[in-house]
């Protein structure tokens, strides 16, 4: 056997074993066709992750050799610095506030388009041009558009009420918090718009139609008809949008810088500074950890209703 | 129904007219800006189309500020990240929906990936880069791309393959093809719209991310958005510099945008709805 090998390379030997080796590859081959992509979750996340976990208790310094055991104290770091709490503050208030405008509007706007087709097309594509863009740029363009005293936002306005209107968007406490929350809305609330737009259409006539003989009104019908119908499709987009909401990075760096002072840190921001400008990889770590734990609450609840979704 | 009686109500027209205006006047404004001459920056009223047009911004941008490079490196990142992350995706989600592999809890991983927050990957990723010797490089970036992206590719094509037949790839089975070939022969050009659609979401996504390459990039490997860096805090004219460059920036990702307009509800949803 073993001579036969040698003596016939390319004869029927390698034909048998081209033979054995597709016969494995098709016994294995629905392991072998998720593999790759395993692999490199494993090695991009699950990997990262546990040497995160032993950063997180360590003191981890580019300056001081070596690595000491510190227990919890990173952790409690974060825990008592009043920035990490006024970060997360900020995080819940913005995220909050951006999705529950962005819904609002998600579901008033479409109404319409889900009966007309004559202008949709053009209205569609105009509308959802925002979520082709990099938050960066939004942040970018939203600096430009508020910027005074020069900027074509706080003309406008002054020319609408008729007086001088200096706002400083960026500078000042109330206003940066709109003006984060203008630049969000701006970009996400075609998310909402296009997932709630495509439930809505989902929706049978039928049951309009049913309503309207019986003469019920319009918040009625939204209230006893669409909302039920509606409703898995609602909370799809919400948890969607508000998991990505919670991560806001972007937008405050190209726009506020956190400031004025640290009015504007959001966690992500926050861990940043720590990690990357002040170079406490281990507290920020640590940090991380912390944010993610609050986190996986939501994340597990919606990747189960994702799964839902996909058996039904 | 009711919508109908509001089908070409004027409130409805105004409503949607307004938020038209809401979405293009930062756009316009930063296109404009991209070819104002620097003297019309500072005015009173703002100069809302400049008599004299200038490209002046762009090879300032492009040549002055390293635009030029940031593109060829976002070009060359993107494509591909696109490429690995689609093949793979593909490849994975073809088992998922066919063979149900690892039951529900393989696909459950994968999608969790998408909901952790970046700031918590990208720390130990960073330090890990270092000692790897793929910080600041492109393959380092691409990688990274390549798995941040798998959630959305390999859910999409999911979905995809859940709604194809199995029949035709039975039929191959049974004609003696090996069962790759029935995924790479018949299988795969059957959900080619699919993949189309996929890997454009995944090109914009590595296209216009930020936060991965600020942390994992300087000198050499960076990209477009993360130019961005250098108009922080500006107060002198650099305006017609940041314009430029988000100009050149946004179109490409709003094109190819256009294009998957009708897989836009699923590329949103990773599959979850068919829109």
């Amino acid at each position: 056997m073993g001579q036969a090998a040698t003596a016939t390379p390319f004869g029927p030997t390698s034909a048998a074993r081209r033979r054995a080796i597709s016969a494995w590859t098709d016994r294995h081959f629905k392991w072998l066709m998720v593999a790759p992509a395993s692999l490199l979750i494993l090695v991009f996340s699950i990997y990262p992750m546990l040497f995160s976990l032993w950063v997180a208790f360590v003191n981890y310094d580019f300056q001081i050799p070596g690595h000491d055991f510190v227990g919890l104290q990173n952790f409690q770091q974060v825990i008592d610095d009043p920035l990490a709490w006024s970060s997360l503050g900020v995080t819940i208030a913005l995220s909050v506030a951006v999705v529950a405008i962005e819904f609002v509007l998600g579901l008033a706007l479409p109404r319409p388009l889900v009966e007309t087709n004559r202008r949709r097309g053009l209205v569609m594509s105009i509308l959802i041009i925002p979520l082709f863009i990099s938050p960066v740029i939004v942040g970018q363009s939203w600096a430009l558009f508020l910027q005074r005293p020069f900027g074509p936002a706080d003309y406008l306005l002054s020319q609408l009420f008729n007086r001088p209107v200096a706002i400083s968007w960026i500078g000042e406490v109330p206003w940066v918090y709109v003006s984060i929350v203008l630049a969000d809305v701006w970009q996400w609330t075609p998310f909402m718009f296009v997932i709630l737009l495509a439930g809505l259409a989902a929706i049978p006539p039928h049951i309009y139609e049913a309503a309207e003989l019986d003469g019920v009104g319009a918040f009625q019908t939204f209230r006893y008809v669409t909302a039920p119908q509606l409703a898995p499709v609602m909370l799809l987009a919400i948890t969607l949008r508000l998991l990505d909401a919670v991560k806001l990075f972007d937008v405050i760096f190209m726009l506020t810088g956190g400031g004025p002072g640290t009015a504007t840190y959001t966690t992500s921001f926050y861990l940043y500074q720590i990690g990357f400008q002040q170079f406490h990889l281990s507290i920020a770590t640590a940090g991380s950890w912390l944010f993610l734990i609050l986190l996986s609450v939501v994340i597990i609840a919606l990747v189960r209703r994702l799964l839902r979704a996909e058996e039904a | 129904m009711a919508a109908s009686a509001r089908r070409g109500s004027p409130l409805w027209a105004l409503t949607i007219s307004f938020f038209v205006l809401f979405v293009l006047a930062p756009l316009y404004w930063v296109v404009i800006t991209s070819i104002k001459p620097s003297s019309d920056y500072l005015t009173t009223p703002p100069v809302w189309f400049p008599a004299k047009p200038t490209i002046v911004h762009y090879t300032a941008a492009l040549f002055s500020y390293r635009g030029l490079q940031g593109l060829t490196n976002s070009l060359v990142i993107a494509s591909a990240a696109t490429v690995l992350s689609t093949v793979m995706g593909t490849m994975m989600a073809y088992s998922l929906a066919r063979f149900q592999t690892g039951g529900r809890h393989l696909a459950l991983w994968v999608i969790s990936q998408r909901f952790l927050p970046p700031v918590a990957v990208v720390l130990p990723i960073f330090l890990l880069f270092r000692s790897w010797g793929l910080y600041d490089t492109r393959i380092g970036l691409i990688l990274a791309y390549a798995f941040m992206t798998l959630p959305l590719s390999v859910w999409m094509m999911y979905a995809y393959f859940r709604q194809l037949p199995k029949s035709l790839e039975e039929a191959a089975l049974v004609d003696g093809l090996s069962r790759w070939q029935a995924f790479w022969m018949v299988a795969t050009p059957l959900a080619a719209p699919g993949v189309a659609a996929a890997a454009v979401f995944v090109f914009i996504a590595v296209w216009t991310e930020f936060f991965f390459a600020l942390i994992l990039t300087s000198r050499y490997a960076f990209t477009l958005p993360t130019i961005f860096r250098a108009f922080l805090g500006f107060q002198g004219m650099q305006y017609g510099e940041a314009s430029a460059l988000a100009t050149v920036s946004l179109a490409p990702s709003i094109v190819l945008g256009m294009l998957v307009q009708r897989h836009l509800v699923r590329g949103l949803t990773l599959g979850a709805l068919r829109g």
